[in-house]
């Protein structure tokens, strides 16, 4: 079932992932769903500044949470969901080029770089002003514009309906979520999962992704979330973002990497971290049935959440999901 | 013809895929919205023909019963660059019954927030989003909201038919969707993908954006065009993004009769950005 050359899928493989989508449609996510049994690892590495030794901390958290990669195709997936050159939208240049390496010393069998923006269409122009063509080797080579990527149908989604999915996504052996913390003013936060919406085509779904909207973006996100079960996350918490997220909020420095394979678990971590409850968050409730969001089913590895807890400011509209 | 334009021309006609349609990068599958792209582009070379008639076998093959054309082979749902058909239609003198269908199907399709319900919960919050619900542009997919660039695309393709008179109700669609565009330009005078405050705060516009809309604008009396057409070559100077670029460029092309070299580069090997650098938009909208 392995894929053919040049990032394309084999059919074959093709109709695997199908076919698995399906069965697991069948347990599709909904909230208060029961939660699997084992704990799930969350690292949380501390990293002061983007003139750490990013490659190390990426290393200590990879070790804390037993990430292998050996052989595996392994997709990038940043957040350029807009980006300002020198801003804090995107995820941060030096972290991602931290992460292709962190993938290639763990003998990943190719390490590919893939974004859907969700606002604005040209994603290699968001690539150079990210600084991604300087940081990272090869990066034209490495990158899909997953908004304009060959697709492939999936089905069911969110219920009865079916999504047309970028392929090189889908033909991946691992999704990473390389994410920046940040707040969001419609999901209360965009952290590892919410990220997974760049996967949706923007060429059918367009520039917003208005039927993730449409379907509710809880839902979506837990359904993507459910699509793409071989995924790991690295939330970059270095400096996040606080307010008005994911666009027009403002720098919080918070210290921290955080990595997992369980991107609830990963996300809920992050939540407390910013002194948010994640049970209030949606698409954390929505994925609760999929991965670990309750605090007694995560192991806390490396730092504790106390020790780094950081809270951010929130809108309004999100007063209620702060902590108490 | 320009040597950038010759050279944007012959990397078009050298990524035509076997199907006859184009992707958005070389070797990619064929999709509905490059395909028209690119066949306006090659529609006036005459070394071209047989390309272009290669990628309209395709286009008709996509063309559903109902109405508009599909996004590509995989996805068999009417997708928003039917627009970009109906301007290529009439780019090359063709109106038969696949146009009318396709201008039919723009006609009955608006976005999400005119239904009621949106309306109410617009009515309930109006600060989460804030725009006038009154006026209606066109939806990327059916079933969401209306944004900036489908309904510039639509407007377009709306222009280039409304001589023929035929299609009830274009100029009051046509009427709403420039005022849809108006009443969401941004506070600093441009247009984002379709959304200038939310939440109580401005959103800043986009050059690609700014471009369409004013495209699909077609010489309003609300634009200060003079002013508008300067900070288009301003910005156009100023942005590095090649495809907002081309767009800035073609605004310029078809209000202005030139448009900007691209310089020394060579085509993209962003399709759509070589294909929106090669299209006459002068021509096009003038024989609309």
């Amino acid at each position: 079932m392995e894929p053919d050359h040049g990032g394309r899928m084999t059919r074959r493989r093709l109709l695997q992932a199908g076919v698995a989508v399906a069965a697991s449609g069948t347990m599709a996510c909904r909230k208060g769903a029961v939660q699997p049994a084992r704990r799930a690892p969350v690292a949380i590495v501390r990293a002061a500044s983007y003139r750490d030794d990013l490659l190390d901390r990426l290393l200590r958290g990879a070790a804390a949470c037993g990430l292998e990669a050996r052989g595996k195709r392994v997709l990038l997936k940043p957040n350029l969901v807009e980006c300002e050159r020198g801003g804090i939208i995107h995820t941060q240049a030096e972290v991602l080029a931290a992460a292709v390496e962190l993938f290639e010393r763990l003998e990943a069998a190719e390490v590919r770089i893939g974004e859907g923006p969700g606002h604005r269409r040209d994603a290699l122009y968001l690539a150079e002003e990210a600084g991604y063509r300087t940081a990272i080797r090869n990066f034209e080579d490495r990158f899909t514009d997953l908004n304009r990527d060959d697709v492939a149908r999936v089905a069911p989604f969110a219920g009865s309906g079916e999504i047309y999915l970028s392929r090189t996504a889908l033909a991946a052996d691992l999704v990473v979520s390389v994410a920046r913390m940040k707040t969001h003013h419609w999901a209360g936060v965009t952290l590892g999962m919410k990220n997974l919406f760049g996967v949706v085509p923007g060429a059918l779904y367009g520039w917003p992704k208005n039927h993730l909207h449409q379907v509710g973006i809880g839902r979506a996100v837990a359904e993507l979330y459910r699509i793409f079960p071989r995924s790991f996350a690295i939330v970059d918490g270095i400096v996040g973002m606080e307010g008005n997220g994911p666009v027009q909020g403002r720098p919080r420095s918070c210290g921290v990497l955080l990595m997992g394979a369980d991107l609830a678990a990963v996300d809920a971590t992050a939540c407390r971290i910013m002194g948010i409850n994640p049970d209030q968050i949606e698409y954390l409730q929505f994925a609760a049935g999929r991965g670990r969001v309750a605090d007694w089913r995560i192991e806390q590895r490396g730092e504790t959440i106390a020790s780094v807890r950081t809270p951010f400011a929130l809108i309004p509209e999100f007063q209620h999901v702060r902590l108490g | 013809m320009a040597p950038c334009a010759q050279s944007r021309l012959a990397a078009i006609a050298a990524a035509q895929n076997t199907d006859g349609g184009w992707g958005y990068f070389p070797g990619k599958e064929s999709w509905l919205e490059p395909t028209a792209c690119a066949l306006l582009a090659l529609a006036e070379a005459p070394e071209a023909r047989a390309a272009v008639e290669k990628g309209s076998r395709l286009l008709r093959s996509w063309e559903l019963a109902a109405g508009g054309w599909r996004a590509c082979t995989r996805v068999g749902e009417v997708h928003w660059a039917t627009s970009l058909v109906v301007t290529l239609h009439s780019a090359m003198g063709i109106y038969e019954g696949s146009t009318r269908r396709g201008v039919d199907w723009l006609l009955s399709t608006r976005g999400v927030e005119t239904r009621a319900v949106a309306r109410l919960a617009h009515w309930l919050s109006p600060r989460t989003v804030e725009f006038d619900p009154a006026f209606t542009g066109w939806p990327w997919q059916a079933g969401t909201s209306s944004w900036v660039e489908p309904t510039a695309h639509a407007l377009m393709a709306l222009r280039s038919v409304a001589g023929r008179g035929e299609h009830a109700g274009l100029k009051d669609r046509v009427a709403s969707a420039q005022a849809m565009l108006l009443e969401r330009r941004c506070r600093d005078g441009g247009w984002n993908y379709g959304n200038r405050r939310v939440l109580g705060a401005d959103l800043p516009s986009q050059p690609e954006t700014t471009a369409l809309a004013l495209m699909a604008l077609d010489g309003h009396p609300e634009i200060r065009w003079g002013e508008m057409l300067d900070r288009v070559a301003r910005l156009w100077c100023e942005t590095e993004s090649p495809l907002a670029r081309a767009w800035l460029a073609a605004c310029l092309l078809q209000y202005r009769g030139e448009r900007p070299e691209p310089g020394e580069a060579g085509p993209a090997s962003d399709l759509l950005v070589t294909a929106v650098e090669a299209i006459q938009w002068n021509r096009i909208m003038a024989a609309a």
